[in-house]
């Protein structure tokens, strides 16, 4: 088993005004030599003097990734030549650089590690040389612009982490304000070094690898090293010490020869410029200026705010967009429809504009009262998001904008009651109806309302107020089949049925004291097994459009068992936070026939019913007078307790701040069967076993599956061993072809991928761990976050971020 | 020192010598580091070098552009330019 | 130097100037290039209304001290051609007192050397013996002084190479303490040894001159001001009492030219009747500061001179094919013999393997003779040595080859070392040719120095050459 290690060496220009050693602006993209001076141009009798905002943003970033400073911090002359070094020496730190042993916190694919952080030291910037045909040409005005290295220790293993530990890198500078972070004009850059070992052995032959001007570069290039060096060692080579370059046409990382001698810089003590001792004065002053870092800040929005770590990775990403959220919040907006907003409609209308949010129309204030108007209900969601469109358009105050067009709508309670009673006292033949215990008239009722009132009236406020005044609780049930509403065919099997009939036998059996009102509706008289797209894309949309009317107390679900966990997993993933009880029934026998008989399906369902007068929102599976978590469900045995939950500390119904169903932008059933079927196409469950072999995922790949979920032994391992039963070549190919693998266990217990080495290695290879999810929340979590996003990018990040709402 | 130091150090420092030049400048530096050797008999185990001849508090140059310098004169002395670009010879 | 000041509002008096210095220098050549007219219209730019201290002076500058519109060569085929674009900072300051340039004067190259005949453009010949070297590196400067051209001139002082000329020339040379004049705009050798200095004929002037051009700059953050860092401490208290003169045992050691030795012995006896205490010190390092100072100094000028490589400015070798071609070509043909020497003694002790046996080591024994001069200013005021140990030599001298001009650098170097303020200054003539000696003070103590200096001055009064050109004005000094 082989172990790399990544170490990285990366430059950043600082932003100062001028350039570290001269008062030359340090500007880009201005016309060639127009930013010299006789300083920066090496002339002779000049001298070099340091910019005391340079020096500070260095210990600005030192102090950020905990770096120990020196007691002085002492600039070298690090000597070569070259045409485009105007002294053929750079002004560089050596000895004594401006910080060392600091480290930096990373998390990748849910594992943390402290990346060492070797050294943070001050340099200038060599000027720029341009080939053309046989002469080149040399421009000067980036020479002597400040440049920061920092230099990690080899602490990385694979591309991808070392690409995620740049990412946070990148924020990071970004945050502090020292650097804008652009790899592609080179304000940041990155060289690595890569040796790959024996595990246990230490470090390799150390190689360099130059030239990885992109995130992709860094990733593609660091993998294909790793990969170079493990052929050479398994092939009982060595590999030589020495400096690459990444060819970003060829894909490949291809030997630089340098000469020997080149590589001896003969530091020493460049005798003009005094050592720099940093005191306590100039310590305090950097101190100050070092903001909250984005990943410290997710973590306090995640615990302050309840935000998920999607929302939180996305408000964090700039820091003027976390700014901006917390001046919103600050005036009273709920955090999580602010971060739902931000991440959403908020952000098309700044694409749409080519704006950032802080030089947008939309201001802190305007935004919170926006999400005010909406919490209070004096606007519904469609006409906020109108509101939202004419604030980057008009930019104008939400007030303004309403009182314009007209949009408020009649949310006072005492108002629509006196409306209701107006209307109820003209049409007294239809309260008689609903008092009776119908529920169509219902909506009969609300349809003269808001004839009366030119639909000004808030719906879910009146339906609120309906029920209200009749006193009653409206349940919809919705049938899926299965057993629970099936029958018993003469040869004993198990046959589809018609839910009415055990409906109707409910109603006519349990009174409910009258209290409860309930409306039916079939989405498909099938069994457990025989569920399809349809049937899913049915009872989303059904619940979604429900939810969005605010015409019940609650939903329940009747549902077989076969595939319960996997129904009721995605509903949860969908709607998180669905503002009612959601419950699923089954039952593992169809109704009794006879009349006297309640039965298993009969005491099921009206269990369920009537838990939606006493239960908070969130989705429950209610089976035999025991609710449990729609997450983690197994089907283990029929009989009594025939369901469990699999790795739950405690039972999960909600979580607030996922992205839900309801926040995605279309409601129509043809998209979301689309999703649907697109997922399903595209994923693949594996249960890995003895004689499972490589190709054989491969060839699904070659099918188009592109995402696989792996049911891997105990504690994560799977078989990489050089054979046709390693997974590693599958793995590799589905690197490349940018395949995703998401691990869960065989066994009831958690994926804990740093236990093993071979878990460890299938985290190296790219697998996902899924913590303690079984495969079925694993692959419901996969349908939702399809229908949740909009690429593919942003379905894995759903998917690595899934963890942290299960509550273990 | 050998002489094929010389040629690497001559390298190093962008020189390139004749044979004749090779021969002269090795014995006067064999003749220098010779007489350096001197310095072997003096104890330096508790001396911190000087890198600086006194001592001298932080110097810093505020952040602000300086007026413009006379960038025409700087290209002017350059010995070959294309429009403002300096030009070496790059013959592959 | 008040003879001097109507040279600019009479141009009659101008002209017969301008003639004089150049028909004189003809036979010295002190100047590399004179352009009094060009200075005159360079300090008339940068001038406001108000009346300088030293208005309508004219000067000589070394020339590896730029000068704006002039030449900066260095003394170097490398920069034959080169012209500044700005002025040092201590020329800025006299042109803002009203001084002007006259010109630039002859030096060994780069200031690598202590004859000047390493100038690859000419040498200059001592205004005492035309068959005598002026001594260098700022021979030039140290030649136009003496002859009268000019009441002072700048030069640079790495080793001794202020010092040691205005000692070969009989006038008054003063390294100051590192720092206190601003480096910027001194064309680098060994930055952190050396400091401009002021070659001058009378004491005043050169008092005068310093106070311009003294104190802490913007553009070179190695400058200093006694009130900044570890100076200043030893200041007062001291003032009325006797000053005394440490004179170190380890001279004796050393091999110095009986006639030298024997003037040291009357300057003793005279700064005795004068009121001076003389007293025996140690500086046991004694023997051990030219190596230090070679080691440092050379590795120093290796990085220094690495920007000279034909591609932003200066001589290029067009037949090139590549840039490192162009480097390696340019730099052989624009350095000198002397000049590549220390070049490849530089990159060789900086070397990887090598760096700390030499160079470290030679910084960490740089680090006990500063602590030698500490420790004997606690018992003295002043530390006097000879300023060279032989007597100005004739050209092409085959006891003084360029060996033993190194090893000479003994009594001079040590200041550089120790960044101590040290003056030359003239103490007899010895068969016509002028022999001077060294005051050492601590930090910032110039004036100390130059008081003893001024009442030396009356026991032994600055001696005039027959090659001079007497006072401009009236022709009566």
């Amino acid at each position: 088993m082989f172990q790399s290690f990544i170490g990285l060496e990366i430059h950043i220009q600082l932003l100062t005004e001028t350039k570290v050693f001269c008062g030359c602006k340090a500007s880009f993209g201005d016309e060639p030599n127009t930013n010299i001076c006789p300083v920066c141009m090496g002339y002779p009798g000049v001298l070099p003097a340091l910019n005391e905002e340079a020096i500070r943003m260095a210990y600005v970033v030192a102090m950020a990734l905990n770096c120990e400073p020196n007691e002085y911090a002492i600039f070298e002359r690090k000597n070569y030549f070259y045409p485009d070094l105007p002294k053929n020496y750079q002004i560089s730190q050596f000895r004594s650089p401006v910080g060392r042993n600091g480290y930096l916190d990373l998390e990748y694919r849910q594992q943390k590690k402290r990346v060492r952080i070797r050294e943070v030291h001050l340099e200038e910037d060599a000027g720029k040389m341009i080939h053309a045909g046989d002469i080149s040409l040399l421009d000067f005005n980036r020479a002597g612009t400040p440049l920061l290295e920092i230099v990690t220790m080899p602490d990385l293993e694979v591309g991808e982490e070392a690409e995620a530990f740049l990412q946070n890198f990148r924020r990071i500078v970004r945050y502090l304000g020292v650097c804008d972070g652009n790899m592609e004009e080179g304000s940041l850059r990155c060289d690595a070094n890569v040796s790959v070992n024996l595990r246990g052995k230490g470090l390799g032959s150390k190689v360099e690898i130059k030239n990885l001007n992109s995130f992709k570069f860094v990733r593609k290039a660091l993998n294909f090293e790793i990969e170079r060096q493990t052929e050479i060692l398994e092939r009982g080579g060595s590999v030589t010490q020495e400096t690459r370059l990444w060819n970003e046409n060829r894909d490949l990382t291809e030997s630089m020869r340098v000469k020997e001698s080149e590589s001896d810089y003969r530091y020493f003590p460049d005798p003009d410029l005094p050592p720099f001792r940093p005191d306590e004065n100039f310590l305090k002053e950097v101190k100050e200026r070092l903001v909250e870092l984005p990943e410290e800040r997710k973590k306090r929005l995640m615990e302050k705010y309840g935000l998920s770590k999607l929302q939180a990775d996305f408000i964090c990403e700039e820091k003027e967009t976390a700014d901006f959220f917390e001046e919103t919040v600050n005036m009273g907006a709920d955090p999580r429809v602010a971060a739902i907003w931000l991440a959403s409609d908020v952000q098309k209308m700044l694409n749409k504009y080519q704006l950032s949010i802080s030089d947008s129309p939309l201001k802190a204030k305007r935004f919170a009262r926006l999400l005010e108007l909406l919490s209070a209900r004096k606007i519904h969601g469609k006409i906020a998001k109108q509101v939202l469109q004419s604030i980057f358009e008009e930019n104008r105050s939400p007030d303004e904008i309403i009182e314009k067009n007209g949009w408020e709508q009649i949310t006072d309670r005492s108002e629509i009651r006196k409306i209701l009673k107006e209307v109820a006292d003209k049409n007294p033949e239809i309260v008689k109806q609903i008092r009776s215990g119908e529920t169509k008239p219902v909506q009969y009722l609300i349809g003269l309302i808001m004839k009366e009132t030119a639909g000004r009236v808030e719906p879910g406020i009146l339906q609120e107020v309906i029920r209200e005044e009749f006193a009653f609780t409206l349940v919809r049930v919705i049938s899926m089949g299965g057993a629970i509403t099936g029958e018993v065919s003469e040869d004993g099997t198990i046959l589809p049925g018609d839910p009415a009939k055990l409906i109707s036998r409910i109603k006519e059996k349990t009174s409910f004291n009258g209290k409860i009102k309930i409306e039916e509706f079939s989405v498909n008289r099938i069994l457990s097994e025989e569920i399809n797209p349809e049937d899913w894309a049915v009872l989303i949309s059904t619940i979604a459009n429900h939810i969005q009317k605010g015409d019940t107390n609650g939903i329940v679900i009747a549902h077989g068992t076969d595939t319960l966990s996997y129904t009721a997993s995605l509903i949860f993933w969908l709607f998180p936070s669905p503002g009612i009880p959601i419950v699923f029934t089954a039952s593992y026998q169809p109704p009794a026939t006879k009349e006297d008989i309640r039965g298993e399906a009969f005491e099921n369902l009206s269990g369920a019913i009537s838990k939606i007068a006493t239960l908070g929102e969130g989705i429950y599976v209610y089976l035999d007078g025991k609710i449990l978590s729609p997450l983690n469900l197994k089907f283990e045995r029929i009989g009594t307790n025939g369901f469990t939950n699999w790795n739950l500390e405690k039972p999960v119904f909600s979580a607030k701040g996922m992205t839900s169903y309801l926040s995605t932008e279309n409601f129509s059933r043809d998209t979301l069967l689309g999703k649907i079927r697109e997922a399903q196409e595209r994923s693949f469950i594996i249960k890995v076993y003895p004689g499972l072999k490589g190709d054989t995922l491969i060839r699904l790949m070659d099918a188009g599956i592109r995402h696989f979920i792996l049911e891997v032994y105990d504690t994560g391992t799977a078989n990489l061993r050089e054979s046709p039963f390693s997974l590693r070549k599958a793995f590799n190919v589905g690197k490349e072809r940018g395949i995703n693998f998401y691990c869960t266990s065989q066994q009831r217990q958690n994926i804990d991928f740093s236990r093993y080495i071979t878990s460890h290695e299938l985290w190296k290879e790219g697998a996902i761990p899924m913590g303690a999810l079984t495969t079925e929340s694993v692959y419901t979590r996969l349908i939702a976050s399809y229908i949740l996003s909009q690429s593919e990018e942003e379905i894995v990040k759903i998917m690595e971020d899934t963890g942290a709402y299960t509550g273990f | 020192m050998e002489k094929r130091e010389i040629y690497t150090t001559a390298y190093m420092a962008r020189l390139s010598l004749n044979e004749d030049e090779a021969d002269k400048l090795e014995k006067a530096i064999s003749r220098m580091l010779e007489y350096f050797e001197k310095m072997k008999e003096i104890d330096v185990t508790n001396l911190e070098p000087t890198t600086h001849a006194l001592l001298k508090n932080n110097k810093l140059r505020p952040d602000i552009t300086a007026e413009n310098t006379d960038t025409g004169a700087i290209l002017d002395n350059a010995p070959e330019l294309e429009d403002r670009f300096i030009v070496t010879p790059n013959v592959l | 130097m008040t003879n001097w000041k109507g040279i600019t509002s009479n141009d009659t008096e101008y002209e017969r100037w301008k003639r004089e210095v150049s028909e004189l220098d003809e036979e010295i050549k002190s100047f590399i290039q004179f352009d009094p007219d060009l200075g005159r219209k360079l300090t008339d730019s940068g001038r406001t209304g108000r009346e300088g201290m030293l208005e309508g002076i004219p000067f000589a500058v070394k020339d590896n001290i730029a000068v704006k519109s002039f030449k900066l060569t260095c003394g170097s085929e490398i920069l034959k051609e080169f012209t500044s674009t700005y002025n040092a900072t201590a020329v800025e300051k006299l042109i803002a007192e009203g001084a002007f340039v006259a010109g630039k004067t002859n030096l060994d190259e780069f200031g690598m050397g202590s004859s000047t005949e390493n100038s690859a453009f000419f040498n200059t010949r001592n205004p005492w013996n035309l068959a005598v070297v002026p001594g260098g590196s700022s021979g030039g400067s140290a030649a136009s002084v003496a002859a009268g051209m000019v009441p002072f001139a700048l030069g640079s002082d790495t080793g001794g190479s202020v010092r040691q000329p205005a000692s070969f020339c009989g006038v008054y040379g003063l390294k100051p303490t590192y720092g206190s004049v601003s480096r910027y705009g001194l064309v680098a050798y060994a930055s952190s040894l050396e400091v401009i200095g002021i070659l001058a004929r009378e004491i005043d002037t050169l008092e005068r001159v310093f106070e311009t051009i003294k104190g802490e700059d913007v553009m070179d953050q190695s400058s200093l001001s006694p009130d900044s860092g570890e100076s200043g401490k030893e200041k007062s208290g001291k003032e009325n009492r006797k000053k005394t003169i440490g004179i170190p045992e380890e001279l004796e050691n050393v091999d110095i030219d009986s006639e030298i030795r024997k003037s040291m012995e009357e300057s003793l006896v005279n700064f005795r009747k004068s009121g001076f205490d003389i007293r025996k010190i140690r500086i046991p390092t004694l023997e051990y500061v030219v190596s230090a100072y070679y080691v440092i100094a050379t590795a120093e000028a290796s990085a220094n001179l690495a920007r000279f490589d034909g591609i932003r400015y200066g001589y290029r070798d067009f037949s090139a094919e590549n840039p490192e071609e162009l480097m390696l070509l340019s730099r052989e043909k624009g350095f000198g013999e002397e000049v590549k020497l220390r070049i490849l003694l530089g990159t060789y002790v900086l070397r990887s393997g090598f760096q700390e046996q030499y160079y470290i080591r030679a910084q960490k024994i740089r680090t006990a003779i500063r602590n030698d001069f500490s420790r004997a200013f606690k018992d003295v005021d002043l530390i006097m040595m000879p300023v060279y140990p032989r007597l100005p030599f004739e050209f092409e001298n085959s006891e003084m080859d360029p060996f033993s001009q190194k090893l000479a650098d003994i009594f001079t170097c040590t200041a550089n070392l120790t960044g101590l303020p040290a003056l030359s200054f003239p103490i007899s003539l010895s068969s016509g040719l002028p022999i001077g000696m060294q005051l050492m003070a601590p930090p910032f103590e110039e004036r100390r120095i130059l008081e003893a200096a001024r009442l030396y001055g009356n026991i032994f009064p600055v001696p005039i050459p027959s090659r001079h050109l007497g006072s401009p004005i009236g022709k009566g000094e």
